[in-house]
């Protein structure tokens, strides 16, 4: 039986079903796949609002822009990689690196630790998560209890939540959280598919 | 299962109907109510079959396999894949070597993402009004707003027509300035049998699943002409730790659809042509112009409205178009509004946070202010014109194309009723008084 459940959600099968809905852009007002991957961090992490962004650069860029730290200002970040540090450059964002508590906190998910990787994170307001190493293309996300973080992570976004909701910019009903800089940072709905499979099979070998 | 199928056939439109009572007066729509919605992208057996063989490759050998493909398509020596049209055209701006407080000069009339990757290569955007006949930047405006600190001209294709490269190429050589096209709009079209993307120096493309030719999902291309500017991008991306990766599942859905292209493409210039035509034979309307030589590739349908040729010209322009995007609605074709306000004045522009702390707009010794009232051949554009954009995109049948030209025939022989919805909206704002419109 348990073999039987595996194969019924294999990667193909997603897609295909994903494909037969039709909707594969993230913009599509009926689109689910990007607000169910959205939801599975939420319950897994225990951290109420989530974004998903096309890259790890994204959502870490998004994570510093909801903490409103930009250019000329800076940054805790612990044991950073070379390509944060490059990042972080470009952004023009200095870094601490050891001196105080990070601002957040980020975790790479992979095939040898999705079984259990919201046990290795220490529950920060704030966590960014790569779920890159899982094979489907550059997908991440920012998870935070903190409401304005989110939003403002969403500002970044051009058709984050606001635009898609209204299709308006923020001048009335969001005075003060106009947008800067905004990246095309979306997802396409069917990597977001494959990767919210994966997570809710968690431990689960996943096969083609 | 959702099936792309057309269920219920749309019976042949009879000329008749341009004499029936307006829908929006309780008359009979000439689309009817159940039978308005087209679907785009098509998604068919090649498609998941595609996706099935990519599944089984290597990631990186699917994304450079339709990298290839569609950089042989369009022509161009060079090509990155990327996440989205901005990651496009960022990349493009730069590997034509635009550096932090360079300015850029962009047409006020595109979608944001064009402006936005002009900051997001550190630069400042620098507007151009349109030229009032194919809404494209308007080329005798360039020389004026050229500055020591010009380093690029990115002009937009937009909605599909080929913006006028050979004069902007002219000025470029005479002031040692790129090229970049933003070609997000404009897959397949061209300008004598080049087709757009490979003819400026770099161009950056949206390929996502709105657009004429669809990724799946997300997507964009940027196309180089020499390898130093495809080189200086790649390095860009090496330097900057950024990630633009195009996903696998993106580019294998682009396969399968590029092989369908050009029939994607024959149709919508059909049906453009066919509208076209019908629109040609009305007073009050006018369709798209387009150039000799160049070909269109109606990612969108831009519609003017002539209220004088119906002795409607003592009422305001804007409310006339108002009432008849009303009025057409209600008859089933969904012409609208795409864009209400130059994108400088859009609020990011207004307030120039940029990265944050105002930079890169801080690196400009000149106060820019981003008035919209600099541009008024847009804000002119925006009072007196319709567009109508997934509907014409997706290769519709000719029934459905037919529906849409009786459609706008009817509201021709209507100018009285137009007057009184006029009448009846009292006063309105202007489009561009309203807040901005995304898309």
């Amino acid at each position: 039986m348990d073999n039987n459940n595996n194969k019924q959600f294999q990667m193909s099968f997603v897609l295909l079903r994903v494909l037969n809905s039709g909707i594969i852009m993230s913009i599509e007002k009926n689109e689910k796949e990007i607000t169910g991957l959205e939801k599975i961090l939420a319950n897994i992490t225990t951290l109420p609002y989530v974004s998903v962004f096309n890259s790890y650069t994204g959502a870490l860029h998004g994570a510093l822009h909801g903490k409103n730290i930009g250019y000329g200002d800076s940054v805790t970040l612990s044991n950073p990689t070379n390509k944060e540090e490059k990042f972080l450059k470009w952004l023009g964002i200095s870094n601490l690196k050891d001196k105080e508590t990070d601002v957040f906190e980020r975790l790479s998910v992979n095939w040898e630790n999705i079984g259990d990787f919201d046990k290795n994170f220490i529950t920060q307001s704030t966590l960014v998560v790569d779920l890159t190493d899982l094979g489907f293309g550059p997908c991440a996300a920012l998870a935070t209890d903190e409401r304005e973080v989110w939003e403002k992570a969403e500002r970044l976004k051009i058709f984050g939540a606001f635009d898609l909701r209204t299709m308006w910019t923020q001048e009335e009903s969001h005075p003060d959280l106009q947008p800067g800089i905004q990246f095309n940072y979306r997802i396409s709905p069917l990597v977001a598919a494959c990767t919210k499979l994966s997570l809710i099979k968690r431990g689960v070998a996943v096969e083609n | 299962m959702r099936t792309d199928f057309i269920k219920k056939p749309l019976d042949f439109p009879s000329d008749d109907m341009i004499h029936e009572n307006l829908a929006y007066f309780g008359g009979k729509a000439i689309l009817p109510a159940d039978n308005r919605k087209t679907n785009f992208p098509y998604i068919t057996k090649e498609d998941m079959m595609q996706i099935l063989i990519s599944i089984q490759h290597d990631p990186t050998k699917v994304i450079d396999d339709f990298t290839n493909r569609y950089r042989n398509y369009v022509g161009s020596n060079y090509a990155i894949p990327t996440a989205s049209g901005t990651s496009s055209l960022h990349l493009a701006l730069v590997g034509a070597g635009v550096q932090p407080g360079d300015e850029v000069l962009i047409p006020n009339f595109t979608f944001i993402a064009t402006a936005q990757a002009v900051v997001a290569a550190k630069a400042i955007p620098v507007f151009t009004d349109i030229d009032p006949d194919t809404y494209c930047m308007d080329v005798t405006q360039v020389e004026k707003l050229i500055t020591p600190k010009t380093k690029v001209i990115m002009p937009v294709h937009v909605h599909g027509l080929p913006a006028d490269l050979p004069q902007l190429q002219k000025i470029c050589h005479n002031y040692q300035l790129k090229l970049v096209e933003d070609a997000s709009h404009a897959h397949s079209a061209s300008i004598n049998n080049k087709i757009c993307g490979s003819i400026g120096d770099a161009a950056g493309q949206s390929l996502m699943a709105d657009k004429n030719f669809p990724v799946g999902g997300e997507g964009g291309m940027a196309f180089f002409k020499k390898e130093e500017d495809y080189m200086r991008a790649l390095e860009f991306l090496s330097d900057s730790g950024i990630d633009y990766s195009m996903s696998w599942i993106a580019a294998a859905f682009g396969i399968s659809q590029l092989e369908r292209l050009p029939y994607y493409d024959k149709i919508r210039a059909r049906n453009a042509k066919f509208l076209s035509d019908a629109l040609e034979n009305t007073d009050l309307f006018s369709p798209p112009y387009v150039p000799e030589g160049y070909k269109h590739s109606y990612n969108m349908y831009r519609i003017k409205i002539n209220p004088g040729a119906k002795g409607l010209d003592d009422l305001e322009d804007y409310k006339v178009k108002e009432a008849i995007q009303q009025i057409i609605m209600e008859e089933g074709v969904f012409a609208r509004e795409w864009q209400n306000r130059p994108i400088p004045g859009h609020l990011p522009f207004q307030n120039k946070k940029g990265f944050g702390n105002q930079y890169p707009f801080c690196l400009s010794n000149v106060k820019r202010t981003y008035k919209v009232s600099d541009y008024p051949k847009t804000l002119n554009m925006f009072r007196n014109t319709l567009t109508i954009c997934r509907e014409l995109r997706s290769p519709i049948e000719y029934e459905r194309i037919q529906s849409y030209a009786l459609a706008f025939k009817k509201i021709d022989q209507n100018p009285d009723k137009i007057r009184r919805v006029v009448e009846e909206l009292g006063d309105i704002k202007r489009p561009y008084e309203k807040d901005a419109r995304l898309g």
